[in-house]
């Protein structure tokens, strides 16, 4: 039977030296003045995954993203060419928000103030008693655009007025190539989705899924033997890398994993969220599961700053954490499978579905619990152990932005 | 509620018809209200039939629900995965320690 290797010297950590291995400070999480600098030196400076293109597949569909941290409301539509562009949401008479619902599909866009209207391609239309308005230039008012480009098909938007490096460049050449091929596209046709706002900082609830360190404890009821095993038993990553801003970890599975009955049934019909075992990954392209290892999981993918996503055999899923404050954010979680072909794969999928979200909620109880803690200031520092190495990854490539070295 | 609603071989389940609930949120709120006796109950009649019930459901798209035996019966497997962590993972109906499920909104159904 294959065993994970033992983690050789240097450990993950030393092998990245930049990253350090020392304590670090609590204040990104709980200082006010940290979370404006976030604002302005991150989240309205980078490119940030809004969604995906299978949201809105036919011209005319939108949907609309409030992006507080950017201090912006989104519309992403897909033009009558096609094509999918990002205008803040913002009518250009006297600044009402364009469109009111989350999401929908039209043919032009009319503020329902006093009617102005707007073409999907971002053009001002038609101008209410335009007569009456004095020297306006309709050519000049159109909505105002974002910039936006698509990876893999997820839509990703940059709010500032010039995006210091496309898209590509921001994921970057080893990152994209890393992951290119893997069927996104196939395994996009049903997702589940859900969100809450929790009374925590982002990054409390980013680094509660970029580390694997808590499963065997904080989820021993769930899936505390879906990773960790006999020869494993902390559930020790196959491998780290980090991507420049980016970092991937790869999984193994446990193959004497007990699934339960339910389960059992369910696994007959299709592939459970994160409780497949023993796939290889082989039909995958070689950056996916790249120790080759053949028990393997999944690959976490931190997208830098805020985006999570977990790639496995037969279904994928992304965390998005919106910051809102300095002790509140958004926390959206989405998982993809492809569309069950009958009522019997509906039921997997429904399981999956099930007992992941309940693995999710003993993860949500940490997070605010975490967060009154460190806002108590009895602590300034916090201990990170090499598992963990995408949080203090993430926290680095952070700083550095804040320190306008990035 | 005619004795024949449910498709004729798995008439034995009429008395759970009261898990035939079309989104997540409302199999959600019935678990979360329910005793984890009627769980087990509920789990302890559906898992001897599953073999069975998948396999006839396995011959139904799941786009074709409409209001029948049918979709009766599926519905009600998906309250099964619903409940299934409480009675095989906690012994309880909600999540040990967990988070408000109600604070979780579910996009989908």
């Amino acid at each position: 039977m294959a065993t994970i290797p033992k983690t050789q010297a240097p450990s993950w950590t030393e092998r990245y030296p930049e990253l350090g291995t020392g304590p670090l400070p609590v204040e990104p999480y709980i200082s006010p003045a940290y979370f404006a600098l976030e604002r302005e030196r991150i989240f309205r400076k980078v490119w940030l995954n809004v969604g995906r293109v299978e949201q809105i597949p036919k011209p005319g569909d939108y949907f609309v993203k409030d992006l507080a941290v950017c201090k912006t409301s989104v519309l992403v539509v897909r033009g009558k060419d096609g094509v999918i562009r990002a205008f803040h949401n913002m009518c250009s008479h006297r600044g009402n928000q364009l469109v009111w619902n989350t999401r929908g599909s039209c043919r032009a866009f009319t503020c329902k103030f006093h009617g102005w209207t707007y073409a999907l391609e971002g053009a001002l239309h038609q101008v209410t008693d335009e007569e009456s308005f004095f020297d306006i230039e309709k050519t000049k008012l159109g909505m105002s655009p974002i910039a936006l480009d698509s990876w893999e098909g997820f839509i990703f938007i940059n709010v500032s007025a010039e995006p210091a490096q496309s898209l590509h460049d921001y994921l970057g050449e080893d990152f994209n190539a890393s992951i290119a091929g893997y069927p996104f596209a196939d395994l996009s046709g049903n997702c589940f989705s859900w969100y809450t706002d929790v009374n925590a900082n982002w990054k409390v609830a980013h680094d509660a899924f970029a580390e694997i360190y808590h499963i065997p404890t904080l989820h021993r009821r769930m899936i505390g033997d879906v990773y960790a095993s006999k020869t494993n038993p902390y559930a020790h990553a196959l491998e780290f890398k980090v991507f420049g801003r980016h970092a991937r970890v790869s999984l193994s599975a446990n193959p004497d994993r007990q699934a339960t009955a339910v389960e059992t049934l369910a696994g007959r019909f299709g592939d459970v969220v994160l409780q497949q075992v023993n796939s290889d990954a082989s039909a995958f392209p070689k950056g996916v599961n790249p120790s080759g290892y053949p028990n393997w999981s999944f690959d976490g993918l931190a997208v830098f700053p805020n985006c999570l996503i977990y790639v496995s055999q037969g279904t994928y899923l992304t965390h998005i954490f919106w910051p809102l404050a300095e002790d509140r954010c958004r926390w959206e979680i989405r998982t993809y499978a492809p569309p069950a072909e009958n009522m019997a794969q509906r039921f997997a999928q429904e399981y999956g579905k099930c007992s992941f979200r309940d693995t999710l909620l003993e993860d949500g109880s940490t997070l605010e619990r975490t967060q009154t803690m460190l806002m108590s200031g009895v602590k300034q520092e916090i201990y990170l152990q090499d598992q963990e190495l995408i949080l203090r990854h993430r926290l680095m490539v952070a700083q550095s932005y804040i320190d306008g070295r990035a | 509620m005619p004795q024949s609603y449910l498709p004729a071989a798995f008439g034995d389940l009429e008395p759970y018809l009261e898990w035939s609930l079309a989104t997540e949120q409302l199999r959600s709120a019935k678990r979360q209200t329910s005793s984890i006796e009627t769980l087990r109950a509920f789990y302890a009649a559906m898992m001897p039939r599953m073999d069975a019930v998948l396999a006839f459901l396995a011959g139904f798209s799941p786009q074709a629900v409409t209001d029948d035996g049918v979709t009766a019966l599926f519905f009600m497997t998906l309250s099964l995965a619903e409940i299934a962590p409480a009675v095989e993972n906690y012994g309880q109906p909600s999540v040990i320690d967990g988070y408000d499920v109600a604070r979780f909104v579910a996009v989908h159904v």
